[in-house]
Protein backbone atom coordinates (compact mmCIF):
# COMPACT_ATOMS: atom_id res chain seq x y z
CA UNK A 1 0.00 0.00 0.00
CA UNK A 2 1.56 3.79 -0.79
CA UNK A 3 1.14 6.44 1.17
CA UNK A 4 -0.48 9.20 -1.04
CA UNK A 5 -1.04 12.76 0.57
CA UNK A 6 -4.04 14.05 0.04
CA UNK A 7 -4.26 17.78 1.61
CA UNK A 8 -7.55 18.22 3.18
CA UNK A 9 -10.16 20.89 2.29
CA UNK A 10 -12.23 22.26 5.17
CA UNK A 11 -12.29 22.30 8.71
CA UNK A 12 -14.66 20.57 10.59
CA UNK A 13 -13.04 21.16 13.85
CA UNK A 14 -14.60 24.42 14.01
CA UNK A 15 -18.00 26.10 13.75
CA UNK A 16 -19.65 28.03 10.95
CA UNK A 17 -20.83 30.57 13.31
CA UNK A 18 -20.20 34.28 12.85
CA UNK A 19 -19.11 34.83 16.50
CA UNK A 20 -20.38 38.47 16.51
CA UNK A 21 -24.34 37.30 15.40
CA UNK A 22 -23.41 34.69 18.59
CA UNK A 23 -22.35 37.74 20.66
CA UNK A 24 -25.52 39.45 19.59
CA UNK A 25 -27.73 36.86 20.32
CA UNK A 26 -25.93 35.66 24.38
CA UNK A 27 -26.42 39.35 24.66
CA UNK A 28 -29.72 39.59 23.91
CA UNK A 29 -30.59 36.66 25.92
CA UNK A 30 -28.92 37.50 28.93
CA UNK A 31 -30.15 40.71 29.06
CA UNK A 32 -33.77 39.77 28.59
CA UNK A 33 -33.17 37.09 31.19
CA UNK A 34 -31.87 39.61 33.52
CA UNK A 35 -35.03 41.89 32.86
CA UNK A 36 -37.54 39.12 33.15
CA UNK A 37 -35.85 37.98 36.82
CA UNK A 38 -35.94 41.65 38.04
CA UNK A 39 -39.63 42.10 36.98
CA UNK A 40 -40.76 38.89 38.58
CA UNK A 41 -38.63 40.09 42.03
CA UNK A 42 -39.93 43.23 41.71
CA UNK A 43 -43.22 41.98 42.12
CA UNK A 44 -41.96 39.62 44.88
CA UNK A 45 -40.59 42.52 46.65
CA UNK A 46 -43.78 44.03 46.38
CA UNK A 47 -45.87 41.16 47.72
CA UNK A 48 -43.13 40.67 50.82
CA UNK A 49 -43.15 44.76 51.61
CA UNK A 50 -46.66 44.66 53.27
CA UNK A 51 -44.95 41.57 56.04
CA UNK A 52 -41.57 43.11 57.11
CA UNK A 53 -42.34 44.51 60.56
CA UNK A 54 -41.94 48.04 61.55
CA UNK A 55 -38.82 47.52 63.49
CA UNK A 56 -36.54 46.30 60.17
CA UNK A 57 -36.93 49.84 59.17
CA UNK A 58 -36.10 51.41 62.18
CA UNK A 59 -33.39 49.38 62.29
CA UNK A 60 -32.13 50.81 58.71
CA UNK A 61 -32.97 53.60 60.16
CA UNK A 62 -30.09 53.93 62.55
CA UNK A 63 -27.59 53.47 59.86
CA UNK A 64 -28.51 57.13 58.49
CA UNK A 65 -28.39 58.93 62.03
CA UNK A 66 -24.70 60.23 62.04
CA UNK A 67 -26.27 62.12 58.71
CA UNK A 68 -28.37 64.35 61.25
CA UNK A 69 -27.60 64.06 65.08
CA UNK A 70 -24.66 65.76 65.10
CA UNK A 71 -25.85 68.67 62.51
CA UNK A 72 -28.92 69.59 63.27
CA UNK A 73 -30.25 72.90 64.14
CA UNK A 74 -31.82 73.01 67.79
CA UNK A 75 -33.77 76.47 67.38
CA UNK A 76 -37.11 77.18 68.89
CA UNK A 77 -39.14 77.16 65.53
CA UNK A 78 -37.76 73.53 65.01
CA UNK A 79 -40.21 72.18 67.81
CA UNK A 80 -42.75 74.28 66.20
CA UNK A 81 -42.27 71.74 63.23
CA UNK A 82 -42.19 68.86 64.97
CA UNK A 83 -45.92 69.54 66.56
CA UNK A 84 -46.71 70.51 62.85
CA UNK A 85 -45.24 66.92 61.65
CA UNK A 86 -47.56 65.41 65.19
CA UNK A 87 -50.61 66.81 64.06
CA UNK A 88 -50.53 65.78 60.64
CA UNK A 89 -49.48 62.13 61.10
CA UNK A 90 -52.08 61.73 63.86
CA UNK A 91 -54.61 59.57 61.56
CA UNK A 92 -51.78 57.44 59.90
CA UNK A 93 -50.96 54.32 60.96
CA UNK A 94 -48.66 53.84 62.44
CA UNK A 95 -48.41 57.39 63.81
CA UNK A 96 -45.83 56.98 66.18
CA UNK A 97 -42.06 58.06 66.06
CA UNK A 98 -42.04 60.59 63.16
CA UNK A 99 -39.26 63.06 64.18
CA UNK A 100 -37.84 66.15 61.69
CA UNK A 101 -34.58 67.69 61.88
CA UNK A 102 -33.58 70.58 60.39
CA UNK A 103 -30.04 70.67 58.74
CA UNK A 104 -27.96 73.25 57.21
CA UNK A 105 -27.56 72.83 53.60
CA UNK A 106 -28.06 75.68 50.68
CA UNK A 107 -30.30 72.85 48.99
CA UNK A 108 -34.12 73.20 48.43
CA UNK A 109 -34.83 69.54 49.56
CA UNK A 110 -36.27 66.98 52.40
CA UNK A 111 -35.30 63.75 52.59
CA UNK A 112 -37.46 61.25 53.62
CA UNK A 113 -34.52 58.40 55.57
CA UNK A 114 -35.83 54.65 56.92
CA UNK A 115 -37.44 54.43 60.22
CA UNK A 116 -38.98 57.62 60.12
CA UNK A 117 -36.84 60.43 60.36
CA UNK A 118 -37.34 63.30 58.13
CA UNK A 119 -34.92 66.32 57.52
CA UNK A 120 -35.58 69.65 55.85
CA UNK A 121 -32.98 71.99 54.96
CA UNK A 122 -32.71 74.88 55.75
CA UNK A 123 -32.74 76.35 52.52
CA UNK A 124 -35.77 74.96 52.14
CA UNK A 125 -37.23 76.76 54.97
CA UNK A 126 -36.18 80.04 53.50
CA UNK A 127 -38.34 79.98 50.92
CA UNK A 128 -41.58 78.62 52.33
CA UNK A 129 -44.87 81.23 51.98
CA UNK A 130 -46.74 79.20 54.59
CA UNK A 131 -47.55 76.84 57.00
CA UNK A 132 -49.86 74.87 54.52
CA UNK A 133 -46.60 74.51 52.04
CA UNK A 134 -44.33 73.45 55.14
CA UNK A 135 -46.99 71.19 55.82
CA UNK A 136 -47.32 70.07 52.36
CA UNK A 137 -43.56 69.34 52.32
CA UNK A 138 -44.04 67.03 55.45
CA UNK A 139 -46.60 65.02 54.02
CA UNK A 140 -44.77 64.54 50.88
CA UNK A 141 -41.99 62.89 53.34
CA UNK A 142 -44.54 61.06 55.33
CA UNK A 143 -46.06 59.79 51.63
CA UNK A 144 -43.06 57.88 51.15
CA UNK A 145 -42.85 56.35 54.40
CA UNK A 146 -46.65 55.18 54.16
CA UNK A 147 -46.36 53.73 51.06
CA UNK A 148 -43.16 52.03 52.06
CA UNK A 149 -41.11 53.49 49.21
CA UNK A 150 -37.50 52.76 51.11
CA UNK A 151 -38.08 49.25 51.26
CA UNK A 152 -39.26 48.71 48.02
CA UNK A 153 -36.19 50.70 46.31
CA UNK A 154 -33.83 48.57 48.49
CA UNK A 155 -35.48 45.97 47.86
CA UNK A 156 -35.37 46.11 44.11
CA UNK A 157 -31.53 46.84 44.33
CA UNK A 158 -30.79 44.26 46.26
CA UNK A 159 -32.54 41.84 43.78
CA UNK A 160 -30.46 43.16 41.51
CA UNK A 161 -26.72 43.25 43.14
CA UNK A 162 -27.64 39.35 43.92
CA UNK A 163 -28.25 38.54 40.40
CA UNK A 164 -25.61 40.39 39.05
CA UNK A 165 -23.17 38.21 41.91
CA UNK A 166 -24.77 34.92 40.79
CA UNK A 167 -23.73 35.38 37.07
CA UNK A 168 -20.59 37.34 37.24
CA UNK A 169 -19.15 36.71 40.58
CA UNK A 170 -18.74 38.68 43.44
CA UNK A 171 -15.67 41.11 42.28
CA UNK A 172 -17.02 41.82 38.84
CA UNK A 173 -17.29 45.61 37.14
CA UNK A 174 -21.10 45.02 36.95
CA UNK A 175 -21.36 44.53 40.95
CA UNK A 176 -19.09 47.17 41.78
CA UNK A 177 -20.85 49.83 39.25
CA UNK A 178 -24.47 48.43 40.94
CA UNK A 179 -22.90 48.76 44.62
CA UNK A 180 -22.28 52.22 43.90
CA UNK A 181 -25.67 52.92 42.28
CA UNK A 182 -27.06 51.07 45.56
CA UNK A 183 -26.06 53.45 48.25
CA UNK A 184 -26.84 56.32 45.34
CA UNK A 185 -30.41 54.87 44.93
CA UNK A 186 -30.93 54.03 48.60
CA UNK A 187 -32.79 57.53 49.40
CA UNK A 188 -34.09 58.08 45.82
CA UNK A 189 -37.32 56.93 44.68
CA UNK A 190 -39.13 56.58 41.37
CA UNK A 191 -40.50 58.99 39.04
CA UNK A 192 -43.69 56.98 40.00
CA UNK A 193 -43.31 56.86 44.03
CA UNK A 194 -42.68 60.91 43.97
CA UNK A 195 -45.69 61.47 42.37
CA UNK A 196 -47.89 58.92 44.40
CA UNK A 197 -45.96 60.78 47.23
CA UNK A 198 -47.65 64.42 46.28
CA UNK A 199 -50.66 63.11 45.69
CA UNK A 200 -50.64 61.62 49.30
CA UNK A 201 -49.36 65.00 50.66
CA UNK A 202 -52.66 66.79 48.54
CA UNK A 203 -54.84 64.49 50.83
CA UNK A 204 -53.32 64.91 54.05
CA UNK A 205 -53.16 68.89 53.57
CA UNK A 206 -57.05 68.55 52.96
CA UNK A 207 -57.49 66.21 55.76
CA UNK A 208 -56.05 68.83 58.56
CA UNK A 209 -56.62 71.70 56.77
CA UNK A 210 -59.54 71.47 54.76
CA UNK A 211 -58.63 72.83 51.80
CA UNK A 212 -55.39 71.57 49.78
CA UNK A 213 -53.93 75.25 49.37
CA UNK A 214 -49.59 75.31 50.01
CA UNK A 215 -49.23 72.11 47.15
CA UNK A 216 -49.19 73.96 44.01
CA UNK A 217 -47.59 77.14 45.56
CA UNK A 218 -44.82 75.05 47.23
CA UNK A 219 -44.21 73.27 43.69
CA UNK A 220 -44.18 76.43 41.92
CA UNK A 221 -41.47 77.64 44.05
CA UNK A 222 -39.32 74.47 42.81
CA UNK A 223 -40.19 75.18 39.47
CA UNK A 224 -38.33 78.38 39.37
CA UNK A 225 -35.18 77.11 41.21
CA UNK A 226 -35.02 74.22 38.34
CA UNK A 227 -32.31 74.68 36.05
CA UNK A 228 -31.90 71.44 34.22
CA UNK A 229 -34.04 71.16 31.07
CA UNK A 230 -36.97 68.84 30.58
CA UNK A 231 -35.64 66.77 28.49
CA UNK A 232 -32.59 65.31 30.94
CA UNK A 233 -35.70 64.61 32.92
CA UNK A 234 -36.34 61.40 31.67
CA UNK A 235 -33.60 59.66 33.99
CA UNK A 236 -34.46 61.56 36.70
CA UNK A 237 -35.81 60.68 40.31
CA UNK A 238 -38.32 63.53 40.81
CA UNK A 239 -40.94 64.07 37.85
CA UNK A 240 -40.32 67.41 36.59
CA UNK A 241 -41.37 70.22 38.49
CA UNK A 242 -44.07 71.09 35.72
CA UNK A 243 -45.49 68.14 35.04
CA UNK A 244 -46.19 67.85 39.31
CA UNK A 245 -47.98 70.95 38.84
CA UNK A 246 -50.06 69.59 36.23
CA UNK A 247 -50.77 66.22 38.11
CA UNK A 248 -51.40 68.20 41.02
CA UNK A 249 -53.89 70.67 39.67
CA UNK A 250 -55.54 67.85 38.03
CA UNK A 251 -56.09 65.92 41.31
CA UNK A 252 -57.29 69.00 42.82
CA UNK A 253 -59.56 69.91 40.12
CA UNK A 254 -61.13 65.86 39.90
CA UNK A 255 -61.62 65.50 43.41
CA UNK A 256 -62.83 68.83 43.96
CA UNK A 257 -60.44 70.31 47.04
CA UNK A 258 -60.70 73.86 47.37
CA UNK A 259 -57.99 76.19 47.55
CA UNK A 260 -58.27 78.36 50.58
CA UNK A 261 -56.27 81.45 52.30
CA UNK A 262 -53.17 79.81 53.63
CA UNK A 263 -51.97 79.55 57.02
CA UNK A 264 -49.26 82.00 57.93
CA UNK A 265 -45.74 80.75 59.30
CA UNK A 266 -45.23 80.81 62.92
CA UNK A 267 -43.54 83.71 64.35
CA UNK A 268 -40.52 81.56 65.33
CA UNK A 269 -39.60 81.33 61.73
CA UNK A 270 -39.75 84.45 61.08
CA UNK A 271 -36.90 85.21 63.83
CA UNK A 272 -34.74 82.48 62.35
CA UNK A 273 -35.03 84.37 58.98
CA UNK A 274 -34.26 87.75 60.54
CA UNK A 275 -31.28 86.35 62.38
CA UNK A 276 -30.02 84.68 59.30
CA UNK A 277 -29.98 88.13 57.17
CA UNK A 278 -27.75 89.63 59.68
CA UNK B 1 -21.96 54.72 30.94
CA UNK B 2 -18.15 55.44 30.12
CA UNK B 3 -17.72 52.06 31.27
CA UNK B 4 -19.80 50.43 28.72
CA UNK B 5 -18.54 52.70 26.02
CA UNK B 6 -15.39 51.63 26.92
CA UNK B 7 -16.23 47.62 27.13
CA UNK B 8 -18.05 47.22 23.80
CA UNK B 9 -14.91 49.52 21.67
CA UNK B 10 -12.35 47.10 23.50
CA UNK B 11 -14.35 44.17 22.25
CA UNK B 12 -14.98 45.27 18.61
CA UNK B 13 -11.28 46.07 18.42
CA UNK B 14 -10.17 42.81 19.89
CA UNK B 15 -12.56 41.13 18.00
CA UNK B 16 -11.03 42.56 14.48
CA UNK B 17 -7.59 42.70 15.15
CA UNK B 18 -8.21 39.07 16.94
CA UNK B 19 -10.29 37.67 14.86
CA UNK B 20 -10.12 38.77 11.29
CA UNK B 21 -6.32 39.61 11.72
CA UNK B 22 -4.19 37.65 13.00
CA UNK B 23 -6.19 34.64 13.43
CA UNK B 24 -7.18 34.88 9.34
CA UNK B 25 -2.85 35.41 8.98
CA UNK B 26 -2.42 32.39 10.52
CA UNK B 27 -4.63 30.19 8.98
CA UNK B 28 -3.12 31.13 6.16
CA UNK B 29 0.01 30.20 7.40
CA UNK B 30 -1.12 26.97 8.67
CA UNK B 31 -2.24 26.31 5.11
CA UNK B 32 0.66 26.85 3.35
CA UNK B 33 3.25 24.43 5.67
CA UNK B 34 0.66 22.07 5.71
CA UNK B 35 1.38 21.56 2.01
CA UNK B 36 4.35 21.89 2.24
CA UNK B 37 5.01 18.88 4.48
CA UNK B 38 1.91 17.16 2.88
CA UNK B 39 4.76 14.31 2.22
CA UNK B 40 5.77 13.57 5.68
CA UNK B 41 3.28 11.88 7.73
CA UNK B 42 2.64 11.83 10.97
CA UNK B 43 0.18 8.93 12.35
CA UNK B 44 -0.31 7.76 15.96
CA UNK B 45 0.48 4.41 15.44
CA UNK B 46 3.27 2.43 17.41
CA UNK B 47 4.79 0.38 14.94
CA UNK B 48 4.72 0.44 10.81
CA UNK B 49 5.09 -1.94 8.64
CA UNK B 50 8.38 -1.44 7.28
CA UNK B 51 8.08 -3.28 4.23
CA UNK B 52 11.50 -4.41 4.07
CA UNK B 53 13.40 -0.93 4.14
CA UNK B 54 16.16 -0.48 7.17
CA UNK B 55 15.75 2.24 9.75
CA UNK B 56 18.55 4.78 9.25
CA UNK B 57 17.33 7.30 12.25
CA UNK B 58 14.72 6.89 15.27
CA UNK B 59 14.50 9.90 17.07
CA UNK B 60 12.16 11.96 19.25
CA UNK B 61 10.74 15.11 17.77
CA UNK B 62 8.37 18.01 19.57
CA UNK B 63 6.82 20.84 18.48
CA UNK B 64 5.00 22.97 20.90
CA UNK B 65 3.42 26.38 20.73
CA UNK B 66 1.19 28.30 23.03
CA UNK B 67 -1.85 30.61 21.46
CA UNK B 68 -3.58 33.26 23.71
CA UNK B 69 -7.23 33.78 23.39
CA UNK B 70 -7.96 37.55 22.86
CA UNK B 71 -10.64 39.59 24.91
CA UNK B 72 -13.71 39.06 22.54
CA UNK B 73 -13.39 35.68 22.62
CA UNK B 74 -13.08 35.47 26.57
CA UNK B 75 -15.94 37.72 27.08
CA UNK B 76 -17.90 35.41 24.49
CA UNK B 77 -17.04 32.61 26.18
CA UNK B 78 -17.55 33.74 29.50
CA UNK B 79 -21.60 34.43 28.10
CA UNK B 80 -21.77 31.10 27.12
CA UNK B 81 -21.00 29.85 30.09
CA UNK B 82 -24.24 30.74 31.64
CA UNK B 83 -26.48 29.36 28.93
CA UNK B 84 -23.73 26.07 27.87
CA UNK B 85 -23.56 25.28 24.33
CA UNK B 86 -20.57 24.81 22.30
CA UNK B 87 -17.92 27.35 22.70
CA UNK B 88 -17.45 28.19 19.18
CA UNK B 89 -15.28 30.79 20.25
CA UNK B 90 -12.70 28.61 21.35
CA UNK B 91 -12.59 26.12 19.21
CA UNK B 92 -10.87 27.97 16.60
CA UNK B 93 -8.04 28.67 19.09
CA UNK B 94 -7.55 24.80 19.83
CA UNK B 95 -7.68 24.24 16.83
CA UNK B 96 -5.02 26.46 15.32
CA UNK B 97 -2.60 25.63 18.41
CA UNK B 98 -3.05 21.62 17.63
CA UNK B 99 -1.89 22.22 14.08
CA UNK B 100 0.65 24.98 14.84
CA UNK B 101 2.41 22.62 17.39
CA UNK B 102 1.93 19.28 14.59
CA UNK B 103 4.07 21.77 11.75
CA UNK B 104 6.47 22.61 14.14
CA UNK B 105 6.91 18.96 15.17
CA UNK B 106 7.31 18.27 11.29
CA UNK B 107 9.81 21.25 10.77
CA UNK B 108 12.12 19.45 13.68
CA UNK B 109 11.95 16.01 11.72
CA UNK B 110 13.25 17.57 8.38
CA UNK B 111 14.46 14.75 6.24
CA UNK B 112 12.21 12.40 7.89
CA UNK B 113 10.25 9.50 6.29
CA UNK B 114 7.51 9.40 8.56
CA UNK B 115 6.43 10.44 12.55
CA UNK B 116 4.60 7.48 13.97
CA UNK B 117 3.62 7.19 17.69
CA UNK B 118 2.74 11.04 18.01
CA UNK B 119 0.68 12.31 20.65
CA UNK B 120 -1.01 15.70 21.86
CA UNK B 121 -1.12 17.33 24.87
CA UNK B 122 -2.51 20.12 25.70
CA UNK B 123 -2.13 22.85 28.58
CA UNK B 124 -3.24 25.72 29.69
CA UNK B 125 -1.01 27.93 30.96
CA UNK B 126 -2.02 32.12 32.94
CA UNK B 127 -5.79 30.97 33.22
CA UNK B 128 -7.97 34.08 33.79
CA UNK B 129 -10.11 34.68 37.17
CA UNK B 130 -10.25 31.50 39.32
CA UNK B 131 -9.71 29.43 36.45
CA UNK B 132 -12.76 30.55 34.60
CA UNK B 133 -11.48 31.37 31.61
CA UNK B 134 -8.69 30.15 29.22
CA UNK B 135 -6.00 32.48 29.38
CA UNK B 136 -3.40 30.84 27.02
CA UNK B 137 -3.26 27.01 25.85
CA UNK B 138 -0.32 25.65 25.37
CA UNK B 139 -0.34 22.65 23.11
CA UNK B 140 3.08 20.21 22.52
CA UNK B 141 2.72 17.48 19.64
CA UNK B 142 5.71 14.40 20.20
CA UNK B 143 6.18 11.63 18.35
CA UNK B 144 9.37 9.49 16.42
CA UNK B 145 10.50 10.76 13.63
CA UNK B 146 11.67 7.67 11.47
CA UNK B 147 14.12 7.88 8.47
CA UNK B 148 14.84 4.98 6.40
CA UNK B 149 17.64 3.92 4.49
CA UNK B 150 17.45 5.29 1.11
Amino acid sequence: MRYVPKELTGNVNISRRSPLKELANLLFSLSATIVLIYIALGFLVDIIIPWIPQGVEKNLGKFYEPLYLSQHLDAPFAETIQKLLDRLTGDLKPNKGYKVYVVENSQVNALALPGGTIIVYSELLKQLGSENELAFVLAHELGHFDHKDHLRALGRGLVFFVVSSVFFGQENQVNKFLGNSLTKAEMKFSQRQEQKADFFAIELLVKRYGNASGAIEFLNKIKEKEKMPRFFYFFATHPHPLNRIRAAQDKIKKEGYLLKEPVALDAAFKEFFKKDKN
Amino acid sequence: MENLIILILTLLVAYFVGTKIIEKKHYRSILERERKFLSLPAVTAKTIIAEGRAIQDARLVTGSVVVSIDYFKQFLGGLRNIFGGEVGAFETILDRARREAILRMKETAEGADIIISMRLETSTIGGGEQGKSIGCSEVIAYGTAITFKK
